[in-house]
């Protein structure tokens, strides 16, 4: 039998679904509906600092892009147990390609900062 | 409290019937009656062309798991009165496995996953009998013995969706039993059981529905050794890369 | 006398039937608005490199109703998918000494405190326009 590379993408999910669990409640709360209603510049300046320690960027690149991947690996499994008439590898690239393409335009945006 | 209970019955005569049909048997109802014994009371009384499985009578052997309102049970761990106040319940074979006849569900996909994951002893070297026998403390035993109570019933592989999908995955009770040889210290077969787990069809199928521990008669929860068996065979990919970054070969 | 099992091969409406699957379909479809959330803060780190008035306007953007009723849905998404997650946990960590129960119990703790430290985070650098300050 062959091995699997599913490790990897279970990792990540698992990272993802952790990070979800922990603190994922409290940020949706925060960016959708504190965030919005900040006064702007101060939130803008707020963000600016936070991204200016490499720690805080760490901090919200882990948290964009570790949900990404969790998702995107529930969506590809979700999407093959409902039968959906799609290739498995297609379905495999565009999910996982697309938390791919989103964390690298992510981390390079947290890096030219 | 009405005096029968109907059964309805999906019976399945090969080279009779296209499909299996539910046919409805009346069945005194009395509270101690478990659904094998009303199985025997319509097989003796009422129509004895039904086939099913059936042995030990006490949970013990495994053979009489069918489909009851849905939900793989055991037959002779499942009473009427349960079902009394309905006045009804259906029966059918097995999910997710070939039905072979009536109530007898073709298992033989599961055997097979059995016997790939090596489900016994396995010793680097036979040790002659007069050095004594393979002792293990408490402790040692602790680790694997909920897991060593899967009577392989195949009730877990009803209730697997992924199973159900595609039967090439190993599915549950092997995947636990898999676990369950790799935690006995006397036992030196992990490395190829290993091989079986990290394989798509080993443990990297499961998504961890979870219904498998719900319908297990004796509280194995195969979930969690499956689920166990994904962090092993997530450490021994790791080490796996780790090997290849210094040259050696893929395992 | 001759074979010929009955085979009937799943049917994609396979998870209707049986409660404990709708449950675990539920669970999993916590993903869909958890994935568009994460598409929203990418949005939000993109608007934020075009600058200040940009990151303004995606601002004013999620103000409107039907991003806050997404939220509402993320929220609930979110709480669902940690009750779910946190319930599976001890059957991944196994650890010696300690019961499941009690790390089922300490993830639980662990996580009413770190969603409560981001709101408290938040609460303190984004201050609320037309608050005190
Ligand atoms: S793990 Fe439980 S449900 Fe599965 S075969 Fe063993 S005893 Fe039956
Ligand atoms: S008859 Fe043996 S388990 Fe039910």
């Amino acid at each position: 039998m062959k091995r699997s590379n599913e490790p990897v993408a279970w990792g990540l999910f698992g990272a993802g679904g952790m990070l979800l669990a922990l603190v994922g409640p409290g940020l949706v709360v925060a960016t959708g509906f504190l965030l919005p209603f900040a006064e702007p510049a101060a939130a803008f300046h707020a963000v600016d600092a936070l991204i200016a320690h490499p720690l805080g960027k760490l901090l919200l690149l882990a948290a964009i892009a570790l949900p990404l991947y969790h998702t995107v690996h529930r969506l590809h499994h979700g999407l093959q147990e409902l039968h959906a008439p799609l290739p498995h590898g297609l379905v495999a690239l565009l999910c996982y390609g697309s938390a791919t393409v989103l964390t690298i335009a992510s981390a390079s945006w947290l890096l030219v900062r | 409290m009405s005096d029968s209970i109907a059964i309805y019955v999906a019976r399945y005569r090969p080279g009779q019937d296209e499909a299996p049909t539910e046919q409805r048997y009346d069945v005194p109802l009395s509270t101690d009656l478990s659904v094998l014994e009303a199985l025997n009371y319509i097989k003796d009384e009422l129509d004895p062309t039904l086939a099913y499985r059936w042995s030990c009578r006490m949970a013990i052997c495994g053979s009489c798991g069918v489909m009851i309102d849905g939900e793989p049970r055991l037959g002779c761990k499942t009473f009427l009165r349960e079902f009394a106040d309905r006045g009804e319940l259906h029966l059918r074979a097995l999910d997710n496995f070939p039905v072979e006849r009536d109530l007898i569900a073709d298992v033989e996909r599961f055997m097979d996953h059995l016997e790939t994951v090596k489900p016994w002893t396995v010793h680097n070297s036979e040790r002659p009998v007069s050095e004594g026998e393979y002792r293990q403390t408490p402790a040692e035993l602790e680790r694997y013995q909920q897991f060593s109570q899967c009577i392989n019933c195949g009730l877990c592989y009803a209730a697997c969706p992924q199973f159900g999908r595609d039967d090439s995955f190993l599915g549950p009770a092997a995947l636990t039993l898999a676990l369950r040889y790799n935690l006995d210290s006397r036992d030196d077969g992990s490395a190829g059981r290993m091989a079986a787990l990290n394989a798509d069809e080993g443990v990297w199928r499961c998504t961890f529905v979870g219904y498998c521990s719900e319908v297990c008669p004796k509280d194995v929860d195969p979930a969690q050794a499956v689920n166990r068996g994904k962090v092993a065979s997530t450490i021994n990919y790791g080490l796996n890369l780790l090997r290849l970054a210094r040259g050696e070969h893929d395992t | 006398m001759t074979r010929k099992p009955y085979r009937a091969p799943q049917r994609w409406s396979w998870w209707l039937k049986n409660p404990a699957y709708r449950r675990y379909l539920l669970r999993e479809a916590t993903a869909l608005p958890l994935f568009i959330y994460a598409l929203v803060l990418v949005t939000g780190l993109y608007r934020y490199t075009q600058g200040q008035l940009a990151f303004t306007r995606w601002l004013e953007a999620l103000q409107a109703p039907g991003w806050l009723v997404f939220h509402a849905v993320a929220v609930a998404a979110c709480v669902l998918h940690a009750a779910t997650w946190i319930e599976l946990v001890p059957k991944l960590l196994v650890v010696p000494g300690i019961s499941g129960r009690s790390i089922k119990r300490g993830h639980q703790v662990a996580a009413l405190i770190g969603s409560a430290l981001v709101l408290g985070a938040a609460l303190v650098s984004w201050p609320l326009a037309g608050g005190a300050s």
